[in-house]
């Protein structure tokens, strides 16, 4: 139980799993989406920098409409499509906390501290809703 | 196109490296900076400053983690509290005027001007909630000399309604609120600072993810511009905590009040003009 704790000096297996893994999680993470970003954005100054400059133009007058579907994203992505590109290195991104919260899950699912679960599973549920409402929304 | 990039990637940086050595993160300056600088939107600058909230915060709590100040168990019961917040901070800020959100951040600017000068020091308890008790909150962290200091925590209620308003404030206006974190954790809850620190940075992260996947589902942040932004505002992010060690952490954070200060008149003054 205490050793969910990360300010235990003394390492235990869970606080080394903490300790060593997160921040390698974390940074894996982070590289593969700024990896991402940054190619979208060599393939936008290579390919279509027009479109850019009419893009970011529309944007300040408020009149920009991002594809919401995911599948859709996906596809041009994997075809180039700097700005889908983009869009997945975005996506790749709010990975990051819910990568998280979804480690903290197991370690406290492991500890069998049940409270915990419990709040976990609140805060990964929430993040997921935020998806789905915002698709409502 | 590459000078407005360049440009849109200048300022990012600038906010991501003022955000770092202040301390309060890049989300409270680089709105102010896509709104007053880049004619952008509030609600565009919203979109794009969760998503580099979510990367500045990811990319400092690799160092919090290794150093092992945050208290996980209190992250995550506070966490359900500003993720609720966040959601339907995010939901909402489609449907609340712009004036509206340019006045709510002049405040969360002042608020966070205040928590910088207000002083800092560790008031720590020697007898916790039952509440936090029972769920075994306390701890215990290092001091300089690397003797083990015990911290108990109170006002679990006030400090998790804080966290509501925290994480509704994260999700309208797309900042970390970590001034109004820490300030929950540190003044009400009574957590050493450090503590205070890691722990908002973590839940930092998860409420602008919470936030920042509603403005994407939603296909309400505008790839061109955020894209740029995350990139930006971590590379600057990252300077500013190699830097920091060096820094005259007193001095940067006199002269970044003065700056909050002028920004949120700025936004305040903006928001008043569009009533």
């Amino acid at each position: 139980m205490a050793a969910i704790k990360e300010i235990q000096a003394s390492p235990g297996e869970e606080d080394r799993i903490l300790r060593v893994w997160t921040p390698v999680l974390l940074r894996t993470i982070l590289v593969i989406a700024t990896v991402i970003l940054l190619g979208g954005l060599i393939l936008m100054i290579t390919q279509s920098p027009g479109n850019y400059v009419r893009r970011y133009h529309a944007v300040q007058a408020e009149h920009f409409a991002e594809k919401a579907d995911f599948a859709e994203m996906l596809r041009l992505a994997a075809g180039g499509d700097p700005h889908s590109v983009m869009t997945l290195g975005l996506y790749v991104l709010t990975l990051v906390p819910l990568a998280r919260v979804a480690f903290c899950f197991l370690l406290f699912v492991k500890e069998r501290d049940f409270a915990y679960v419990g709040f976990t599973a609140y805060v990964l549920i929430g993040l997921i809703a935020g998806i789905l409402l915002g698709r409502i929304g | 196109m590459l000078a407005i990039l360049g440009s849109l990637l200048l300022l990012a940086f600038g906010s991501g490296l003022v955000g770092s050595l202040s301390g309060l993160g890049g989300g409270v300056f680089i709105v102010p900076a896509l709104v007053i600088a880049a004619h952008m939107p509030i609600t565009v600058a919203v979109g794009a400053s969760l998503i580099s909230v979510v990367a500045t915060s990811a990319g400092a709590s690799v160092a919090f983690v290794r150093d092992g100040w945050t208290n996980l168990k209190v992250a995550m019961v506070l966490e359900c509290a500003t993720v609720t917040g966040a959601v339907a901070g995010a939901l909402l800020a489609g449907m609340i005027p712009a004036v509206v959100l340019e006045l709510l951040f002049a405040l969360m600017m002042l608020q966070s001007a205040y928590f910088s000068l207000r002083k800092q020091g560790d008031d720590l308890v020697e007898h916790g909630d039952p509440i936090a008790r029972r769920l075994e909150l306390a701890g215990d962290i290092p001091d300089d000399s690397g003797k083990m200091i015990h911290y108990e925590i109170v006002n679990l209620a006030s400090g998790g309604a804080l966290m509501v308003v925290a994480g509704l404030m994260s999700g309208l206006l797309g900042i970390g609120s970590g001034a109004l974190k820490v300030m929950a954790m540190d003044y009400f809850m009574h957590l050493p600072l450090k503590v205070s620190s890691a722990t908002s940075n973590f839940m930092i992260g998860v409420t602008a993810g919470a936030g920042a996947l509603v403005f994407l589902a939603r296909g309400d942040v505008a790839t061109s511009i955020a894209a740029p932004v995350a990139i930006g505002v971590t590379a600057g992010a990252l300077l500013g905590s190699r830097i920091l060690p060096h820094a005259n952490v007193r001095a940067l954070r006199l002269a970044f009040v003065v700056i909050l200060i002028l920004i949120a008149i700025e936004m305040g003054w903006r928001a008043l003009q569009g009533i």
